[in-house]
């Protein structure tokens, strides 16, 4: 049954089934669309399975969100991460992520405190003299980021200056970058990063979070920037080459998967791997899972685009059963619709792709 | 969906326009009769597919939705190959978007077979007060260009299922036609190589009923 050259735990039923037997947990709340992509968590003692897995080394997504006590629990209100993961989040993407603020945290004050002036100037100069056809297309794409989540869509005073703060930030980006400019998708990958920033508990913080959010993006940008970049299509570190990459990964690991897919059925990785790709995953899972997903880019020692590579290998093997038995439009439909997943499993297993493991 | 079901014919029909005129919308409604109003933009590709009848075959539509932003073209214009049909949307409420028509036209007849089938759609006309395009215009520019117009709703379902049975209804009498043709070819046993290229439409495109002709 074990193919040659496919490592014996790629087999395994568990990833391919992650539901099949495992007990509902703690996800009472399935209906909730914001949980539609949670997969429940196996239940301890349940996992007699043949193959030798370890535990996932990394903890199982979080508890769904408690509903907000009185309040009434608004649907779209977002991933409901608490307090204290919101500020964790924020530290990580401050710390790990983007390295703009000095090592010394002494310093971390003051570094802020210049970074948030420098935007204050950026938002006057920048925001004069707009290139009309670019703010068009960029009020369109603000206006469709998540539109399921009150923070960022609809007509509350909130929700619109939350709007105002995503126009602002790409347009002073586009600005600052005109061999760039502004790309669509580029709100996507800014929605997680301002969203962690505005839920900051320390008040502040939250308050400068436009600010702080376009240095992260700019910083988070610099390691994918060439993803987005139309003349660097065809070079080394363009969009086509990185996708020949995730090829290359997926052929080195399960070859037999590679095969099915680009020779036998002719699903070309662009189709899909695209948006995976330019989007880091955001539009593949929901907002909640993104985050999750996002934590292991942003701190993976590898850096964030190998990290996102094996994320991706990972995302192929899991479905491969699924795949190995799909046509051509059976396995376009699935990969350009991936279906509800385990992070916690789909991470495990990204982080079994690491060319030289770390233990 | 049933895998068994059988196909007499795979027509791959690409949708394309700028930004925002409601491109995955037109393909939900047409393929899962949905209109989401939580719709995001396409980034690169998406793809789905429908089958209909038409004469008594059923048709496999494999159809292609292209993102809108310019960024993206280097990397579609490889979706365009083995199109037999287009559907070229602007949205009547923004002028920009129809004057971009022409662009687009170009772009489809530099990378796409020569004869493809064209529907040009004029698409919201349940914003008919913020109507920009009179529909003379654009009837007068299909006209001009040979290309087949409809104006649509995707959100109120009028005309989409329309535009897409007239483009792949056209497709499929051109196939026709071509085996037609090619029969009669045969059968004056005129084995003419120039003939066969204009004639006999590739297998990537058309996929024949009999199974085990093609990827097994």
């Amino acid at each position: 049954m074990v193919k040659k050259g496919v490592p014996e735990w790629l087999n395994s039923s568990l990833w391919s089934s992650p539901t099949a037997a495992s007990a509902a947990v703690e996800d009472t709340d399935d209906n909730h669309p914001l949980h539609r992509h949670r997969v429940s968590v196996k239940s301890p003692g349940t996992s007699s399975r043949r193959e030798p897995s370890p535990p996932p080394p990394h903890p199982p997504p979080p508890p769904p969100p408690e509903p907000v006590e009185e309040t009434t629990f608004v649907e779209s209100e977002g991933p409901g991460f608490s307090a204290d993961e919101i500020s964790r989040q924020a530290q990580l993407l401050a710390e790990l992520l983007l390295g703009y603020l000095p090592k010394d945290r002494g310093l971390w004050a003051s570094e802020l405190e210049k970074k948030r002036s420098q935007y204050a100037v950026f938002k006057e100069e920048l925001l004069v003299n707009p290139d009309t056809e670019i703010i068009e297309q960029i009020d369109r794409d603000v206006k469709r980021t998540h539109p399921d989540m009150h923070f960022f869509s609809g007509d509350s005073p909130s929700a619109k200056a939350n709007q105002e703060s995503f126009r602002r930030i790409l347009i002073i980006f586009a600005k600052l970058n005109p061999g760039i400019r502004y790309v669509q998708g580029m709100n996507e990958v800014l929605a997680p990063l301002f969203y962690v920033f505005r839920n900051d508990p320390d008040e502040d913080n939250a308050a400068a979070a436009e600010a702080d959010t376009f240095f992260c993006f700019v910083e988070l940008l610099s390691g994918f920037r060439d993803n987005f970049c139309q003349q660097l299509d065809n070079s080394v570190v363009g969009i086509r080459s990185t996708i020949t990459r995730l090829s290359q990964l997926l052929k080195k690991h399960d070859e037999e998967l590679w095969r099915h897919l680009e020779v036998t059925t002719k699903v070309n990785p662009q189709f899909y791997a695209f948006r995976w790709i330019t989007l880091l995953l955001t539009q593949e899972f929901n907002f909640a899972d993104s985050l999750h997903i996002w934590d292991t880019l942003l701190s993976d020692p590898e850096g964030p685009q190998e990290t996102l590579l094996r994320v991706c290998c990972a995302m192929l093997v899991l479905i491969r059963r699924r795949l190995l038995a799909g046509d051509f439009t059976a396995n376009l439909k699935l990969l350009q619709n991936y279906p509800p997943t385990n992070i916690g499993h789909l991470l495990y297993v990204a982080n079994k792709l690491r060319a030289h493991p770390a233990r | 969906m049933a895998s068994g079901d059988r196909i007499d014919y795979v027509f791959k029909v690409v949708l394309i326009g700028d930004s925002a005129v409601g491109k995955s919308q037109i393909l939900s409604r047409f393929a899962r009769d949905e209109f989401s109003l939580d719709s995001k933009a396409t980034i690169g590709v998406e793809f789905q597919t429908r089958t209909v009848l038409i004469e008594h075959k059923s048709v496999k539509a494999q159809i292609w939705d292209t993102a809108g932003q310019e960024r993206y073209r280097a990397v579609t214009s490889a979706y365009y190959r083995g199109a037999l049909g287009a559907m070229l949307v602007y949205d009547i409420t923004k002028r920009q978007t129809f004057e971009h028509i022409p662009r687009w036209l170009e772009e489809l007849r530099s990378h796409a077979d020569k004869n493809l089938v064209i529907m040009m759609i004029g698409n919201k006309t349940d914003l008919e007060d913020d109507r920009a395009v009179p529909m003379e215009d654009a009837k007068e520019f299909a006209q001009k260009e040979g290309l087949f117009f409809l104006e649509t709703s995707a959100l109120q379902a009028v005309n989409v299922e329309m535009a897409f049975l007239t483009v792949l209804t056209e497709i499929f009498n051109i196939i026709i036609k071509k085996n037609l043709a090619a029969d009669s070819n045969a059968n004056n046993s005129v084995p003419s190589l120039e003939g066969k290229k204009i004639l006999i439409p590739g297998p990537a495109q058309i996929i024949p009923a009999k199974k085990g002709m093609c990827c097994t």
